[in-house]
């Protein structure tokens, strides 16, 4: 399974809650299974998917899924310290961890070596660390969401590769706008 | 702490409800304000470039955040305030302890402090220098202007003007 199969697989949970998307492919592939207006695709700032749900989070009641990869958690590693100390029930980080850089040509990341970002997060504090397959990734996805007592990391270990795609046609005004909008923010559009 | 005081009345007053800080010892007494301060959100956080992405967050979410920093924070998360906080164009308040600047005692502090305001010139962030008591008056004002003009906005609090502030 690879990471275009896992955005179809998980693709119902996402419809009901707030996603943050990771920049590159990961937004254009999901905004290619099925584009909707609670999601924000990253186009730019590599590493904050994690932080951008956080804030969100923190800042209203609806479930908040930041969709991540394990180069760009590498990126901001600080992130699930902050997680750990921070995070509300409402928020569920998902790690997509390919072990490669797959926007910029599949080079392995550390995760493909020593590192392991579940052992991180445990050391950060962070409580519901999961590490799981693509397959059982759903489940688990579901499990977080259905838990209004706590905050979870999952880290779904999935196979490298991407699906041929094109940049996503939207400018970041109106990501940004229909996003507000979806939560109940933004009155004009 | 009047200074201090001062300056979160007056942030509050112009709208900025959710607080971050990597901290300076210059901003040590309005993290204590902010601590205990119930009607707002305060958290540390660990980097000045994680920070913007929480900020940007919680804007998406109808907060109006403000992110607490040394100057040398600029440095750290150039891009994210480009490719995030201006892309989307995102109103966020930097409330920036200007290390460096005369009073300064850690000479290594100079070499951030004479290219910050460049810096910030060339990501075009409208900023307001605050180098004695009466200009934190313009805070509030200020900070209603980012969310006008949904833009960043940063505000540079010399060295002496916080250093006696006890």
């Amino acid at each position: 399974m690879n990471r275009f199969d896992l955005l179809n697989k998980v693709q119902n949970f996402l419809k009901e809650n707030l996603v943050i998307c990771n920049i590159g492919l990961p937004s254009q592939e999901l905004y290619k299974i099925s584009d909707q207006p609670n999601f924000f695709y990253m186009l730019g700032s590599m590493g904050l998917s994690s932080s951008i749900g956080l804030g969100l989070a923190l800042s209203q009641n609806k479930h908040v899924i930041s969709i991540d990869g394990d180069g760009s958690v590498l990126m901001n590693m600080n992130t699930l310290a902050t997680i750990g100390n921070r995070a509300p029930s409402n928020y569920t980080l998902l790690i997509i961890d390919n072990g490669s850089y797959g926007s910029t040509g599949d080079q392995r990341t550390f995760t493909n070596e020593k590192t392991s970002l579940k052992e991180v997060a445990l050391g950060a504090g962070c409580k519901n660390v999961v590490e799981c397959s693509g397959v059982e990734t759903v489940n688990e996805l579901s499990k977080a969401i259905d838990d209004k007592d706590n905050s979870y990391v999952i880290i779904s270990k999935i196979n490298s590769g991407n699906v041929k795609i094109d940049p996503i046609p939207l400018n970041p005004i109106t990501i940004r706008d229909r996003f507000r909008k979806f939560i109940g923010i933004v009155k004009y559009l | 702490m009047k200074i201090s005081k001062k300056i979160i009345d007056n942030l509050k007053k112009g709208g900025v409800d959710f607080y971050l800080s990597v901290p300076c010892k210059l901003l040590a007494n309005m993290i204590d304000i902010l601590e205990n301060d119930k009607d707002v959100y305060y958290s540390a956080v660990p980097r000045e470039e994680e920070g913007m992405g929480i900020c940007a967050g919680a804007y998406l979410g109808n907060k109006f955040p403000c992110i607490m920093m040394q100057n040398t924070g600029i440095g750290n998360s150039v891009n994210a305030i480009v490719s995030l906080l201006q892309l989307y164009q995102m109103p966020v308040v930097f409330l920036i302890s200007y290390r460096g600047t005369p009073g300064e005692p850690v000479g290594a502090q100079g070499g951030m402090a004479k290219i910050t305001e460049d810096i910030l010139h060339t990501l075009r962030i409208p900023m307001l220098h605050c180098t004695s008591e009466k200009e934190l008056d313009k805070i509030s004002t200020f900070s209603k202007h980012a969310k006008v003009i949904e833009s960043p906005v940063a505000i540079l609090c010399d060295f002496n003007l916080m250093k006696d502030d006890t």
